[in-house]
């Protein structure tokens, strides 16, 4: 047969549609919305060796393999909805004979007129071969991934012995390089005696806010300094004047106003050069300190903010504590006086009265530490003013850290100002705590100090007698050359950000000026004591009002029986009424330590509620963890304040834990303490 | 002071995109499932402004979280996932919020109430499923190679990701703002986790917690669940102390975005028995 005979055009019947979609070298598919297969040509049916009957009225998504089929629920029919196509998935689909066949699949929607979607259009494309060289290429992703790890590694070391070698290198480099960043705003000038003449560079002209260029040809002194700040004229004259006869080096600092009024703080020092004993020129620098002097102004302000922020978290603690005793107390009232059992009435009204009073004291006390007066000797026993700042001093230092206050007996009156003296407590504490990251014991201890001529000599003080109020912490210590430095302005061992490095400077200037001393004794690893010695003062003491702390250990009648951890004896009995109410038995623990030898004894408890905030070196949750050792299965609510919702509230809770925030309503504590317990 | 800014850079509320509207109780939490993000519920949400408190996010991986919250060893447990839901409520100081969860989400939302009592009073579980690969007398519907399947899929698929699953460009035309959103989180997809997150949705086992839930719970079934089949959801029913059981009219794994119509009416009968 020819190609002629075969060829005539006009014998062969044309292509149909039909054919093109049958026989097309991809399969098609129609379904319904969810899937149902209403069309499919027959190259998609040769694919997976299946009939026609076998796969209409089926779901497409069961052809697909499993995963394929997750994948298609959660990631495609999403897209599709929103989209309304997704394109070239690569999923296998199941074949007659239990192979598989990768595919690429299309999805589309079909819509109506009104614009409804009313079926799927899928396009499947056999990626056979594709798929192998996907697998090729995530196997080379693979190794390549390994490889730059390798290579990373290596690197790494090698880095670490480069580091190692050109460390001190480095370091000298640093050093060079800090230098040069700290004399920006350096200049040097000579003085001419003889011509009464400055010549300068243009570091100094800008920096004394002179007519610029003029600095080699000079000013004269009185032009040079035109723009000195008045107030310091007279020292910066008297310095001048003792530098035309004195040899050696002159230091003095002053301010110079520019045009637009600000003002530049300047640090000039300089040299005089003599000639046959007459001061022929002077020469020096002068640096500009202005920046210095604003970040000390920011500095004092930080400090300032520091100190309100060390106490908010705890007072916020303690006034809701209160809160939670005068609200308690009063849902109390009203439901007892509903009751008609006046009798019980007056004791709320007391617990109410009480917390109320100690969130007075407690303002009172936050008010006279925050005012800042020049300093007010007083003849003060340093004994009360500590007991006094003991619970403010808790708070500050939290939970973690235990309190020991050890006060001399007869101790001798000091001459100081009290509320200084409590500030410049409160920053030696804050210190030890922050010296202890992981909690420990902070030990405030005083004692009358007898110094004879040698002792005298070895604390660097005169002979007397002294009142020592002494701050030893548990904690990480200091090498000999930190102690040195710590009275710095701007010194600090804290991370930056954290500390200002003014507070042991403050404390220091205070403690001078009260005529007293301050001494150091560290050691790495074993804590440090701050001691500060006051001068002895014969006087009458000024009376303070002052308060007590009551707490401890009462069990009650029978039934279910509930352990209450709360350093704030009011909550303590509002818990121990409702509780009662209820009729439970309530035993009472006011701190961690009193709280977990209960919990560790063989006592049955149903229910511990505990703050979280405590007292006596665990906190509330340490607390419960530490009793489920030996109690696994023991119910805890924790009650709060917000500060220490971190402690608990991480996701953390475990089951059979609940958290409940301070202040609570009664009956919210009820339907919680119902739900956690069978009463 | 410290702890303050650690809290503030670890906000929850950013690190899981949460998106809050509405003002009225009960506050109502909707969280997505696996391969979603938080737009799965915009046919849903929206139908509870006027009368409750919506509360929309991603899981971290998902959606516009931040990626940067990402912890391997913390996201390879549902436990994970429920933490982060505990943060929220804690956060955001819910009590009795009703928790809507689909898929996966329903357990995660599930061990979340368990941990932190009284910050969910009532569960709506879409399409739950408390173990996927079946176990002895359990059908969970799928097989421990069906789980490796899915994986391969996702490797084969998210390796040309951006041009698998990029939006097509004719279908935007009516919504381009939320295609855009869409895409982008889909271009967010990290493959790492979302395979991370596959492995632990699907090889997940959660089925001891279940009778732990004492909650009103409502369990919504759809027909023909590829993912979550109706034995399931009747082992859901028959495990959970205290559940109602709905087999809806919709087909599929996603009801709330093939039928929102119906997932809506049915939750608001629930939260209104």
């Amino acid at each position: 047969m020819t190609s002629t005979d075969a060829a005539d055009p006009m014998i062969l019947p044309e292509e149909t549609l039909d054919e093109l979609y049958d026989r097309a070298p991809c399969g098609y598919l129609t379904t319904t919305v969810p899937g149902e297969i209403i069309r499919v040509n027959t190259t998609f049916l040769e694919w997976l060796g299946l009939t026609r009957e076998a796969v209409v009225g089926r779901r497409l998504q069961s052809l697909l393999t499993p995963g394929a089929r997750i994948f298609y629920e959660t990631h495609c029919a999403l897209q599709l909805r929103r989209e309304g196509m997704v394109r070239q998935i690569s999923m296998d689909l199941s074949r007659a004979d239990g192979g598989k066949l990768p595919a690429l699949i299309d999805w589309r929607t079909l819509k109506n007129a009104e614009g409804e979607v009313i079926g799927l259009r899928v396009l499947v494309v056999n990626a056979t071969d594709r798929r192998a060289y996907e697998r090729e290429l995530v196997a080379e992703r693979e190794r390549a991934k390994a490889t730059a790890e390798a290579l990373r590694e290596l690197n790494e070391t090698l880095e670490n012995r480069v580091e190692q070698r050109t460390r001190e290198l480095r370091d000298t480099m640093d050093f060079a390089r800090l230098a040069l960043g700290a004399v920006g705003g350096v200049g040097v000038w000579t003085y001419d005696v003889a011509s009464d003449r400055f010549v300068c560079d243009d570091n100094i002209a800008a920096l004394y806010a002179l007519e610029p260029g003029r600095g080699s040809a000079g000013y004269s002194a009185a032009e040079f300094l035109q723009h000195l700040h008045p107030d310091d004229a007279v020292a910066l004259n008297t310095t001048m004047t003792r530098g035309l006869v004195d040899a050696g080096d002159l230091e003095l600092e002053y301010r110079i106003r520019h045009a637009d009024g600000s003002i530049r703080w300047v640090l000039s020092r300089g040299h005089t050069y003599f000639e046959d004993g007459v001061a022929v020129r002077r020469t020096g620098v002068g640096v500009d300190m202005t920046k210095q002097r604003l970040l000390e102004e920011q500095f004092r302000q930080a400090q300032k903010m520091e100190a309100v922020g060390q106490l908010t978290g705890g007072l916020a603690h303690d006034f809701n504590n209160l809160l939670a005793g005068i609200s308690g107390s009063l849902e109390m009232m009203e439901a007892r006086i509903s009751q008609g059992r006046l009798a019980d009435v007056d004791r709320y009204m007391g617990a109410a009265k009480g917390a109320a009073r100690r969130a007075a004291a407690l303002t009172h006390r936050l008010l006279a530490f925050s005012r800042r007066q020049t300093l007010d000797p007083k003849t003060t026993d340093v004994n009360r003013l500590v007991t006094s700042m003991q619970e403010l001093i808790q708070r500050a230092m939290g939970p973690g850290v235990v309190i020991e206050v050890v006060g001399a007996p007869g101790l001798w009156p000091a001459l100081v100002d009290p509320p200084q003296l409590e500030n410049a407590l409160l920053n030696l504490c804050i210190n030890a705590r922050d010296a202890m990251p992981d909690g420990g014991r902070v030990t405030i201890e005083t004692a009358n100090k007898v110094l004879d001529a040698q002792a005298a000599r070895q604390h660097d003080m005169p002979e007397g007698h002294y009142v020592s109020l002494s701050v030893t912490d548990t904690g990480v210590g200091m090498a000999p050359q930190l102690v040195a430095r710590v009275f710095e302005p701007f010194f600090t061992t804290k991370p930056i950000g954290e500390g200002t490095g003014l507070g042991l400077s403050m404390t220091y200037g205070f403690v001078r000026q009260s005529g007293g001393q301050i001494r150091i004794y560290s050691e790495v690893g074993r804590g440090t004591t701050v001691s500060i010695y006051l001068p002895r003062h014969d006087g009458e003491v000024i009376e303070d009002e002052d308060q007590a702390v009551p707490s401890v250990l009462v069990p009650a009648e029978e039934g279910k029986t509930v352990l209450v951890v709360d350093d704030e004896p009011t909550v303590r009995m509002l818990l121990a009424d409702i509780l009662g109410d209820l009729g439970c038995s309530v035993i009472e623990a006011a701190d961690s330590n009193a709280g977990l030898k209960i919990l560790q004894s063989d006592v049955s408890i149903d229910l511990l509620i505990t703050d979280v905030g405590l007292p006596g070196g665990m906190n509330g949750r340490q607390m419960a963890d530490a009793a489920r050792v030996s109690r696994p299965g023991l119910t805890v609510l924790f009650i709060t304040g917000y500060a220490e919702n971190a402690v608990v509230g991480h996701g953390h809770l475990e089951p059979g834990m609940a958290l409940l925030t301070k202040p609570f309503a009664v009956e919210t504590m009820v339907t919680r303490i119902r739900s956690m317990i069978e009463i | 002071m410290e702890e303050w800014v650690r809290r503030s850079l670890l906000n929850p509320l950013l690190r899981n995109n949460v998106l809050i509207s509405g003002q009225a109780e009960p506050t109502i939490v909707f969280s997505h499932g696996f391969g979603c993000d938080l737009s799965a519920w915009s046919e849903v949400a929206p139908a509870f402004e006027a009368e409750a408190r919506v509360i929309l996010f991603d899981h971290v991986g998902s959606g516009r979280s931040d990626i940067s919250a990402y912890d391997l060893s913390k996201y390879a447990r549902l436990d994970g996932y429920a933490e982060d839901i505990v943060e929220l409520a804690t956060e955001l100081a819910l009590e009795d919020a009703v928790f809507v969860g689909h898929s996966v989400a329903a357990m995660i939302g599930m061990l979340a109430a368990l941990k932190a009592p009284g910050r969910f009073g009532r569960m709506v579980m879409v399409c739950p499923s408390p173990r996927y690969v079946d176990d002895e007398d359990y059908v969970g519907g799928f097989s421990r190679a069906d789980i490796d399947d899915l994986l391969q899929v996702l490797d084969s698929n998210f390796m040309g990701w951006s041009r698998a699953v990029a939006p097509g460009i004719m279908g935007n035309v009516g919504r381009p703002e939320l295609a855009q959103a869409l895409s982008d989180s889909f271009c967010r997809t990290d493959p790492d986790i979302a395979r991370a997150f596959a492995r632990v949705t699907f090889l997940s086992d959660v089925r001891a917690a279940v009778p732990r839930l004492a909650l009103p719970t409502l369990i919504l079934q759809t027909q023909s669940d590829m993912i979550a089949p109706v034995e399931v959801g009747e082992y859901m029913h028959a495990t959970l102390p205290d559940s109602a059981f709905v087999l809806m009219e919709a087909t599929g794994h996603c009801p709330h975005m093939s039928a929102p119509e119906e997932t809506v009416a049915a939750i608001k009968r629930f939260l209104a028995s």
